[in-house]
């Protein structure tokens, strides 16, 4: 099999998925085909969109490879789909997502504590959206539901991986200038690296049905 | 209700102590209690009293930022050399800082949504009739109608007509036999007739009951029938 065949045949199954399609799946489908192969070729392709200045690229999301317009089209794209975009997410939901996001999976207690106010309304928005997902029950008392970030998340943002997001940052860069002998400032800083609980990729909750 | 609106800008009590310090631009790890906690209960005072769900989070913690006042003002136990003196401020600045890591990433992870909101990804294949004008009308009259179909219907048309606030009793004079005929006339007429066309012309609840119910009745005794192409699509009525 030629290399431009095989292009097509990437080509094609990125064009049909109905989800972002990884590269094993690509792979289990083409056996002559590997992961690097498929970035590669994923390249050219990309290339030679641009060249022929198609409206569309590939573009990398939750894992795998998926057709997406330019921006340069967005005024017309937004008007076909007036009255079926769900609204950006409120302040609250974007918050809360942080906090989940970074230290999943937790429990909703742990989100309103951080929060210092109510979050239960907000993650069900955020359940209801997909975002996020029943990740678990907790051990502790009442065993409460644990959250978890979802694959549409990282394809709602437009990341690949949890890793791509920026992390929060550290509390002594935060308070910038504060110097050493500072008694306060020591012992956040280390309460907060003992409860940091930010683990990377292998985090995220697999829930989108294949 | 103008103060709501204000206290609505912050989404909880740690947002707007933190609005309250960078205001002041003071330290966050240095926060002058007195004064802010003077500032924060000035805002509360604006929360409307009957939001309690609101409201609550608000309270508890002011009532923090009085006891971390008293505790300020209290004459300090002598300490052992070794021993550090505990700033009652210390909880409070991590969960200040704790919650601003969080907010920060919020507004990165924003910026990351509107970028993404500009691409249009090749995923939605659920095809949807109703967009599509051209679409036969044979086909539309496709699939038989669920109960839920109907009740959305009557809901919506229900929605658009207001409760009358002044009350009045005069008899509506409409029957189930009188509506049912309406229905029955406008199928001969045309063959097929939209369902809400029929409930939107009609300006009284009453009246949209009643005809709801004669239809109901026309399909139990078979005299019409009910098609839909697509859940939440238009019902159909068409004489059996």
């Amino acid at each position: 099999m030629d290399h431009a065949f095989q292009k097509q045949i990437v080509e094609a199954l990125i064009f049909a998925s109905d989800v972002p399609i990884s590269a094993k799946k690509i792979a289990d489908l083409e056996e002559e085909l590997d992961s690097r192969k498929i970035k590669k070729i994923v390249e050219e392709l990309n290339s030679d969109y641009q060249k022929s200045k198609r409206a569309f690229f590939i573009a990398n999301v939750a894992g795998g490879f998926q057709l997406n317009t330019r921006k340069d089209f967005t005024p017309w794209l937004k008007k076909l789909f007036k009255g079926r975009l769900r609204t950006r997410l409120s302040q609250a939901s974007l918050e809360s997502l942080a906090i989940i996001t970074f230290k999943q999976p937790l429990s909703r207690v742990e989100v309103d504590a951080i929060r210092g106010v109510n979050s239960g309304g907000v993650i069900k928005n955020l359940l209801e959206r997909n975002l996020v997902c029943i990740a678990g029950r907790s051990e502790g008392p009442g065993k409460p539901l644990l959250y978890g970030t979802t694959k549409e998340f990282l394809r709602y943002f437009g990341i690949n991986d949890i890793a791509d997001l920026p992390k929060p940052k550290e509390i002594d860069e935060i308070m910038g200038k504060l110097d050493q002998e500072e008694g306060i400032s020591e012992s956040i800083i280390e309460t907060l690296t003992e409860t940091e609980s930010f683990e990377d990729e292998s985090n995220h909750k697999d829930d989108s049905a294949q | 209700m103008p103060y709501r609106v204000q206290l609505q800008n912050f989404e909880g009590p740690l947002d707007l102590l933190l609005f309250l310090i960078r205001k002041n631009e003071v330290e966050i790890y240095d926060i002058p209690v007195a004064d802010i906690t003077q500032q924060y209960l000035e805002y509360l005072t604006m929360i409307e009293l009957l939001d309690l769900d609101n409201a609550s989070e608000f309270v508890l913690m002011a009532a923090t930022l009085i006891r971390i006042k008293a505790q300020m003002l209290l004459p300090k136990p002598e300490l052992e050399d070794d021993e550090e003196a505990e700033d009652p401020r210390e909880e409070l600045v991590r969960r200040l800082l704790e919650y601003q890591r969080y907010k920060e990433v919020a507004w990165e992870i924003s910026d990351l949504e509107k970028e993404q909101r500009q691409h249009f990804p090749r995923s939605d294949f659920t095809f949807n009739f109703e967009d599509d004008k051209d679409v036969d009308e044979e086909e539309l009259l496709g699939k038989e109608v669920s109960i839920f179909g109907l009740m959305s219907v009557f809901a919506e048309i229900m929605k658009r007509i207001p409760p009358r606030t002044e009350h009045t009793v005069e008899q509506i004079p409409v029957t189930i036999e009188e509506q049912a005929e309406v229905i029955m006339c406008l199928v001969d007429k045309q063959d097929r007739v939209l369902l809400t066309e029929i409930l939107q012309q009609i300006k009284e609840r009453i009246i949209v009951i009643v005809t709801f119910v004669a239809l109901l009745d026309l399909v139990k005794n078979k005299r019409v029938q009910l098609n839909q192409n697509n859940p939440f699509a238009e019902i159909w009525i068409r004489k059996i």
